[in-house]
């Protein structure tokens, strides 16, 4: 098949789907899930064809013209875009896969398997777009779809309201986007992403330097907003109200990792403006540290993910931003099977259990389901970065490109990051599998069929090998990148191998052993523990500085409206009315009155004129 | 006799006639005032007539139309006086207010 069929097939297929289902097959769910599993499946054998042969020329086809400005829609294959595009499709192929379990009794299946197609069409659009603008419509749809699956069960008040939050959260990153990306148009009459990211003849020459920083700050808004980064991050935990593969799909391939994906792409431009970059990093360090401290403390699995999510995209931008696109593109993958995988594991656990609580997961027995704990162990393996899994490798990668650029600080605040991240993983699974006291099996699951269905269980292993063995892809992704990785002595692996068994030894001391307190270390400093069980306070701060604001404001206008306008408005209708009351009590009816006016009115005009 | 006398006359026919139609309430005592004023307009026309412009044809159609018009008036002002007294058993102007605001 040639490049463009490929191309279609990867991105267009499973738009129809979308349409199919939501249209014509809403009372017969079976029907259409088969149609969304088909769509992905053509995605998928789309984009591996693409990846299988190889980077080639981008395909563009004019949109319209105008004057100087060209806009277009097209399709860039370029290693990043070729090997994510894969990496995309697989992972919502699993998700559905999955999702024919897990949703097997959701009286609205279509819908979702319909919002599932659209999701994969708005982000592998997004994944190979080759221009700005095409790319931003495709951000946006993508921001759409996720919309949809947050609120999938909107008549829970909880999940339409986190639906609406991410929605204007990543709305206001948005802004900024849109408005970088239109102060791009002045100076290239085009968005077509090759020509802008010319080293000789990009937009880094063209642009002067300030507008440069200008720019890429305005797109880094919206990246702040759609990777969920400090200070717009707070709408991803509430995110986990939508259905747990959702989340799956949500915090690996798709939304979140947009964000990181626009910086990839654009990575020539922000390596030109050091300023961004210095912004960058101190947000990206920030917000690993942030919200590692509340994975610490979190009690419900999903927001330990949610939250870990967070703290592994300010992983990537800070990898991006200290120069190695490697190093960011690789933990973007390697996080997308990992926490894919995670989320996965966690929604057998809250399928069979119906609790999200990790300390009753455990005692209810979770160990029990044995082959997802196993895939558990390896994912929360990958996510501490153990070696040899897969987030070991990729961390690596940034904490090598953070230690190169002599950014000592930053690389400080890396390996911490990456200590509570170990910390918080092994206590996660400690909680599940050594539980402090055990319930006996009360065979609570049997009445929603076995506790591991094959079509759970097949995701989540293809997922776990893909945790096991992705570490080693590293040099495959290099060159596909056209960069060679730095080689790693043994040596500059210490630390982080070191921080990661730091971590996992405390989180023993605290959880594992038989006479452990079972609280974490941080509980010593209550303080601390309670501003990171209140998440830092943010949404508190939000809502008592911007909502509150808001609130204030509307009802400033809504008195100035009803004082003024509604009131000046009524004035006049009731004033109008009254006059005309008044002037109807001169029609009496009585028609010799009529007549004696006339007589006197004439005979003033008489006078009137007599006189004159 | 002059021309003046005759217009004094007229006013005071047509001031009688204009009092009677506004301040009678019996529809046909209205009647008769709105045919005193133009007997009283049919006065001043013939006075001018006589006195300013020499030629008779013009005052004297004017009064015949006038006539011919009362007449009209009459038959119809009285129709309807009739017809309203069958529906309604009375003529009292007071009383007929419907078209009130």
């Amino acid at each position: 098949m040639d490049t463009l069929t490929l191309a279609l097939l990867a991105t267009l297929s499973p738009l129809p789907a979308f349409f199919i289902a939501l249209v014509f097959l809403r009372s017969q769910p079976r029907l259409a899930q088969l149609v969304a599993l088909a769509g992905t499946v053509l995605t998928l054998v789309g984009s591996t064809g693409l990846l299988a042969q190889g980077p080639v020329e981008p395909l563009r086809f004019l949109w319209f013209s105008s004057g100087q400005i060209n806009l277009q829609f097209g399709f860039l294959f370029d290693g990043i875009s070729l090997v994510f595009g894969v990496a995309v499709s697989l992972i919502t192929l699993c998700v559905m896969v999955y999702s024919l379990s897990y949703m097997a009794h959701d009286p609205s299946k279509s819908r979702y398997f319909a919002m599932l197609s659209l999701f994969a069409w708005a982000m592998l659009s997004f994944v190979y777009a080759v221009d700005l603008l095409q790319a931003f419509i495709f951000w946006e749809l993508v921001g759409l779809a996720s919309f949809f699956l947050i609120g999938f069960w909107y008549e829970k008040p909880e999940a339409s309201a986190a639906a609406r939050k991410a929605f204007l959260m990543t709305r206001i990153g948005d802004v900024g986007l849109f408005i970088g990306i239109l102060m791009i148009l002045p100076l290239t009459s085009n968005f077509d992403l090759p020509t802008l990211l010319n080293a000789e003849s990009g937009l880094v020459k063209l642009a002067a330097p300030a507008a440069l920083s200008t720019i890429t700050l305005l797109i880094f808004m919206g990246i702040v907003g759609k990777s969920a980064q400090f200070p717009l991050h707070t709408w991803l935990p509430d995110a986990m109200e939508g259905p747990t593969p959702v989340s799956a799909l949500l915090h690996s391939a798709t939304m979140v990792a947009a964000g990181v994906y626009l910086m990839a792409r654009l990575h020539p431009l922000f390596m030109a403006a050091p300023d961004t970059l210095y912004i960058i990093l101190c947000i990206a360090a920030f917000t690993a540290l942030l919200a590692a401290t509340i994975a610490m403390v979190e009690r419900d699995i999903k927001k330990v993910f949610a939250y870990s999510s967070i703290s592994q995209l300010g992983f990537m931008l800070m990898g991006l931003a200290a120069g190695s696109l490697f190093a960011g593109v690789f933990h973007l993958i390697t996080h997308a099977v990992f926490k894919a995988l995670l989320f996965l594991c966690s929604g057998v656990y809250i399928h069979h259990f119906e609790t999200n609580d990790l300390e009753e997961i455990g005692r209810r027995g979770g160990r029990r389901l044995r082959a997802t704990t196993l895939a558990l162990a390896i994912g929360a393996g990958a996510l501490a970065g153990v070696p040899p899994l897969a987030g070991f490798f990729s961390k690596e990668e940034i904490f090598a490109a953070l230690g190169h650029d002599g950014a000592t600080l930053f690389s400080i605040a890396a390996l911490f990051a990456a200590f509570l991240t170990a910390y918080y993983t092994a206590r996660m699974l400690l909680l599940i599998v050594l539980p402090d006291k055990i319930e006996e099996d009360t065979q609570h699951g049997a009445q929603h069929g076995p506790a591991q269905p094959i079509a759970m269980l097949a995701p989540i292993l293809l997922l776990a090998l893909g945790a096991l063995a992705l570490g080693f892809g590293g040099t495959r992704l290099a060159a596909m990148l056209g960069v060679i990785p730095a080689h790693h002595e043994i040596a500059s692996m210490l630390p982080a191998i070191g921080v990661v068994l730091l971590g996992i030894l405390i989180a023993y001391i605290d959880y594992g052993r038989r006479s452990s307190a079972r609280r974490g270390f941080i509980s010593y400093v209550p303080a601390l523990q309670k501003l990171f069980e209140n998440r830092w306070y943010i949404d508190e701060f939000y809502r008592a500085v911007f909502v509150r604001l808001n609130d204030a404001l509307s009802a400033l206008f809504y008195s100035i409206e009803q004082r003024f306008f509604d009131a000046g408005f009524d004035g006049f209708g009731s004033s109008a009315l009254k006059a005309g009351n008044s002037a109807s009590r001169l029609q009496n009816g009585w028609v010799q009155i009529y007549a004696g006016a006339t007589v006197v009115l004439i005979g003033l005009a008489a006078l009137y004129i007599g006189l004159r | 006799m002059t021309l003046e006398s005759y217009l004094v006359l007229g006013l005071v026919l047509f001031s009688l006639g204009l009092i009677a139609a506004l301040s009678q309430r019996n529809l046909i005592a209205v009647l008769i005032g709105v045919e005193l004023m133009m007997n009283a307009a049919s006065l001043n026309f013939m006075a001018f007539n006589r006195y300013v412009i020499q030629d008779p044809a013009v005052g004297q159609v004017f009064v015949l139309i006038i006539i011919g018009l009362a007449a009209a008036e009459v038959a119809i002002f009285l129709s309807i006086i009739l017809r309203l007294y069958r529906v309604r058993r009375e003529i009292d102007s007071e009383h007929l207010t419907e078209l009130k605001g």
